[in-house]
């Protein structure tokens, strides 16, 4: 098989760059924030997740999406059926059964799996000829997403579960949605959200009014927005200088290689480097508007469209999150965040979002 | 037709996804505009946060200043000690921290809970004592978990230690860790929650000089609370040091002569008011006040019959007895009741306002004139002397000399007694004063009552021509604030009248006088015996039962020597019989180790010292 040259032209390279440089700079942070403690084996194992991602990322980017979307189905259910075999077998990490171990490396394959969705709404929206949705499509297309995520909510993993609802409503955006299943919709959300307050845990429950008023409580819930808050804060304009951040180096961070890597990244980089990080993250969003806009078929828009709501939503949630504007939920900054499943699905989802733009001239 | 349905569908497509960059570009800039806000705007607060994250202060206490008597034997020290403290700051899961408290500390839940409400005042970096002064054993419990529960600390403290247990326990005082009260009176100028202050006696009084300066450590933490290393260091400064014009060894000697009796013993200079001794028995180890005393201990004490926290040379009043016949002749003296003739002839009894009045001698002592008077303590000269006075001038120099008015002494406290007058009954009892009840007066009996130390006071001013002083115990503070002087007040009495009133008590204790047994060789001891009936004698012989509270009480109060006086003396025992058989022998003991300390001739010898206890 003979890569078309076009191919080579058509690549996105800054856009490609950019995730790169999105690694590094995570991958900088987790060396200065765990060198010299217990969680030192970690700045190993992300470039070892690197490398696997960069592997799976230009394999996926080789074939052409329209392939992946002829086997989708198949791919689909496999996927369910894995989410199913992790329910039995899979291994817990911090109360929540979603890993799978693979010889010396867990997994988590609800992370992968949220790919595999993006692809499979593309191509069932791709399918309706109309530039609408009716009720019906809406509600397969809810049932495609509902039955990984309800797998997934199954395993505990309340954070994961949450971030296939925009997958939803990002990729049904962009297929057409009336007037009314918008009503329809926001009226569902507001009789689910109070029903789905009851039913969140305690401590969640406390990480929702925590970020009202961290101040109020700096040993309890409000702890870590309050940490994270003073680690970016205390960073000031030019930051504290690599390896020199007291709030991550001094242990005051929870989860400060994972969720909160962007904490430890502000506080030593400062002002300048958390804008050029956001800059990176903003840049990389509107190549994706544009790469939809542009893309060859309704097909490569729409999964572009998953790709796009996956990674803002990530964005917006972890960022506001660490900057104490939303509560406390276990999602990654992606492509900065330690950890091997998140950044691989990253990868595989870019990796389409790129393939799809490369394509766009090719038959 | 596939293409066709894909241009139907594009320019939709297209449409959605401008309007979808305007929301994406409002998040960046929200973020952005956090960013701003946090790093830039507010970057110098949280900078400070920071810092206070991992530089922690660490509080180092002050010990105490030491007591030393008045020749610099230290009496109060401070001992080493670890006390348990719990860091909230550092306090992940308050449950389990309760359940370590309570399952290894062995402190109950409502305890804690009440040494956490106790702790809230102190602000929420402040850590909170939980247990004072542990042993070895706690402390290996803490050290073992210190990694689980690094919540739970061990903080050095210095600890107050009395180095002669009860000794002079009513003068020291003790001392404890301030309360929420305590913070909120602001009795204490510039306490900490954490601190110990003094409660009574000195320690309470200089408080002020004893309390150090608390240091503190600014050290490096983790998350966790290790240290990581210190970056500097205020190092606590001791208190200053606090001499009492206390002697130790007459202390030692006055506490020992109490023993089991319930009473007081106070030597003063009369000539400055320094107290060299002030014991009181029952008493009490202010030790056991430096760590927790126990409720179950502290209220044993509380409830003693015998109230061993009162200290009675100050703290409790007694009618005088025949101590106040001196208060009589100087009255009489100076009034000029009295002149070189003035005598009566005693028969055992005489009327006074249709009322028979009984002396203490029951065959009588015939022909006294006010000396012998003194000396044999006849009580029909000055019921003779009273009647013929009145009550006014008598309350007016008892007043003068310091009846019925606080002594000033620098110990908390004080009761002040009462010298009744005609005032005084009308307004406390609204009832007219009886002649009748100058005649008990007279003889330092009925409504009078005065502190051991108030009667003292009044006798070395009669050993020093007037001089009335104000008693106190400090000698020397290193810090202040102190009182600048200790005022001497010069009463109107005549050299003369004193000079009588002496030669009397010098009978008292040399000339075969009621308080013979004081006597030493080689001493001018001056001194007055007291016998208090607590039962009138009609009524002592028809309940005819020696229970002790129906006992007299014994008092005997002196000087040495009577010509140049330097040492006065007081003892008073409650319900301890005649002043004479049970109070003179031991203001004979506490003249005698006075002067055999200073190396008096006959004295400084103990083996030879066997004086005549005639």
């Amino acid at each position: 098989m003979k890569l078309d040259r076009r191919l080579l032209l058509n690549f996105d390279w800054l856009w490609f760059l950019s995730l790169l440089l999105l690694s590094a700079a995570g991958l900088a942070a987790i060396w200065s924030t765990t060198q010299g403690t217990n969680l030192s084996y970690y700045v190993g194992r992300q470039v070892i997740y690197l490398c696997i991602s960069m592997a799976v990322f230009l394999v996926l980017l080789y074939f052409d999406y329209r392939v992946y979307a002829d086997y989708i189905t198949i791919a689909y259910l496999a996927g369910l059926a894995i989410l199913g075999l992790v329910l039995v077998v899979g291994h817990t990490v911090h109360a929540n059964k979603s890993w799978l171990s693979l010889g010396i490396f867990s997994f988590q394959p609800s992370e992968l799996v949220k790919v595999l969705v993006i692809v499979a709404l593309a191509k069932y929206y791709a399918e309706v000829d109309r530039d609408y949705l009716e009720l019906h499509e809406l509600v397969t297309a809810g049932l495609i997403v509902l039955a990984p995520m309800f797998l997934v909510m199954l395993q505990g993993d309340l954070g994961t579960a949450i971030t296939f609802v925009p997958l939803y409503v990002g990729v049904s955006f962009l297929a057409g949605l009336k007037r009314k299943h918008v009503l329809v919709l926001l009226i569902a959300a507001a009789l689910v959200l109070p029903a789905g307050w009851m039913m969140l845990k305690g401590y969640q429950k406390g990480r929702i009014v925590a970020v009202l008023n961290p101040s109020s409580d700096p040993h309890g819930l409000g702890y870590q927005p309050q940490q994270s808050k003073i680690a970016i804060g205390s960073g000031g304009f030019l930051g504290k200088g690599w390896k020199q951040g007291t709030q991550g180096q001094l242990g005051f961070l929870p989860a400060r290689h994972t969720d909160f890597v962007f904490a430890v990244f502000s506080e030593e980089r400062g002002f300048v480097g958390s804008i050029t990080l956001l800059g990176l993250l903003l840049y990389i969003s509107v190549r994706l508007l544009r790469a939809a806009r542009e893309a060859k078929d309704k097909i490569g828009a729409l999964i572009i469209m998953g790709v796009f709501s996956l990674f803002f939503f990530h964005i917006l949630i972890n960022a506001g999150m660490v900057l104490g504007l939303v509560p406390i939920a276990g999602i990654p900054l992606p492509f900065v965040s330690a950890g091997g499943s998140s950044l691989l699905s990253f990868y595989a989802a870019m990796s389409l979002g790129l393939n799809v733009k490369m394509r766009r001239f090719v038959n | 037709m596939v293409k066709l349905q894909l241009e139907i569908g594009r320019q939709a497509i297209q449409q959605r996804l401008n309007w979808l960059f305007y929301p994406v570009i409002l998040i960046f800039a929200l973020f952005a505009v956090r960013l701003w806000e946090l790093q830039i705007l507010q970057g110098a607060e949280y900078a400070r946060l920071a810092d206070q994250n991992r530089i922690r202060s660490v509080q180092v206490m002050a010990p105490r200043g030491p007591i030393l008597d008045r020749f610099g034997v230290p009496l109060v020290e401070n001992r080493p000690s670890l006390n348990i403290v719990l860091d909230r700051e550092m306090m992940k899961d308050p449950a389990g921290t309760a359940d370590f408290i309570n399952q290894k500390l062995g402190i109950s839940t409502e305890d804690l809970a009440v040494l956490l409400h106790r702790g809230k005042r102190a602000g929420p970096f402040h850590p909170i004592a939980i247990k004072d002064d542990v042993g070895i054993e706690e402390v290996s419990v803490v050290e073992a978990h210190k990694r689980e529960h690094p919540e739970i600390q061990l903080e050095p403290v210095p600890r107050r230690l009395y180095r002669f247990g009860s000794l002079a326990a009513h003068v020291l005082g003790y001392v404890s860790s301030v309360t929420e009260d305590d913070l909120a009176d602001e009795v204490f100028p510039g306490i900490q929650s954490g601190d110990v202050v003094g409660r009574t006696g000195v320690e309470r009084t200089y408080n002020q000089c004893l309390m150090g300066q608390n240091g503190a450590r600014q050290v490096l933490v983790d998350s966790i609370g290790r240290e990581l290393g210190q970056l500097d260091e205020k190092a606590a400064v001791i208190g200053g040091d606090l001499q009492l014009t206390l002697d130790y060894d007459l202390q030692k000697q006055a506490e020992s002569l109490l023993d089991d009796n319930v009473g007081a013993i106070v030597a003063m200079d009369p000539r400055n008011g320094e107290i060299l001794a002030m014991a009181d028995a029952p008493s009490f180890n202010p030790n056991s006040f430096a760590s927790h005393i126990s409720a179950k201990d502290y209220n044993e004490l509380a409830n003693d019959p015998n109230r061993p926290f009162q200290n009675r040379a100050i703290q409790n009043t007694y009618p005088p007895g025949s101590i106040f016949k001196l208060v009589m002749a100087e009255t009489g003296l100076d009034e000029g009741f009295v002149d070189d003739s003035t005598h009566v002839v005693c028969r055992g009894s005489a009327v006074f306002f249709d009322n028979v009045f009984h002396c203490w001698s029951e065959t009588g002592h015939g022909y006294v004139d006010l000396e012998a008077a003194i000396t044999h303590s006849c009580n029909i000269f000055f019921y003779t002397l009273g009647a013929r006075m009145g009550i006014e001038p008598i309350a007016k120099h008892a007043e003068a000399l310091g009846f019925g008015a606080a002594t000033g002494i620098d110990l908390p406290g004080e009761h002040v007694g009462i010298m009744p007058s005609p005032e005084w009954k009308m307004k406390t009892r609204g009832e007219k004063w009886f002649g009748g009840e100058t005649i008990s007066v007279a003889i330092g009996q009925g409504p009078i009552r005065a502190t051991p130390l108030q009667v003292l006071r009044a006798v070395c001013a009669i050993a020093t021509d007037g001089k009335l002083v104000t008693p106190h115990l400090l000698m020397r503070a290193e810090r202040g604030p102190v009182p600048d002087s200790w005022p001497v007040q010069q009463l109107p009495i005549k050299p003369e009248s004193a000079r009588r009133i002496r030669a009397g008590m010098w009978g008292s204790v040399n000339n075969n006088g009621t308080g013979h047994s004081a006597a030493l060789p080689g001493l001018d001891i001056c001194g007055k015996t007291g016998t208090v009936q607590v039962v009138s004698s009609e009524h002592r012989k028809e309940i005819k039962t020696d229970l002790s509270d129906i006992q007299n009480h014994a008092w005997f109060c002196g000087f040495a020597n009577r010509d140049d006086p330097e040492i006065a003396v007081v003892i008073f025992l409650e319900h301890g019989g005649g002043g004479g058989a049970a109070a003179a022998p031991m203001a004979q003991q506490m003249f005698r180790t006075y002067f055999a300390k200073r190396g008096h001739p006959e004295l400084s010898n103990k083996g030879a010292a066997g004086g005549p206890g005639r």
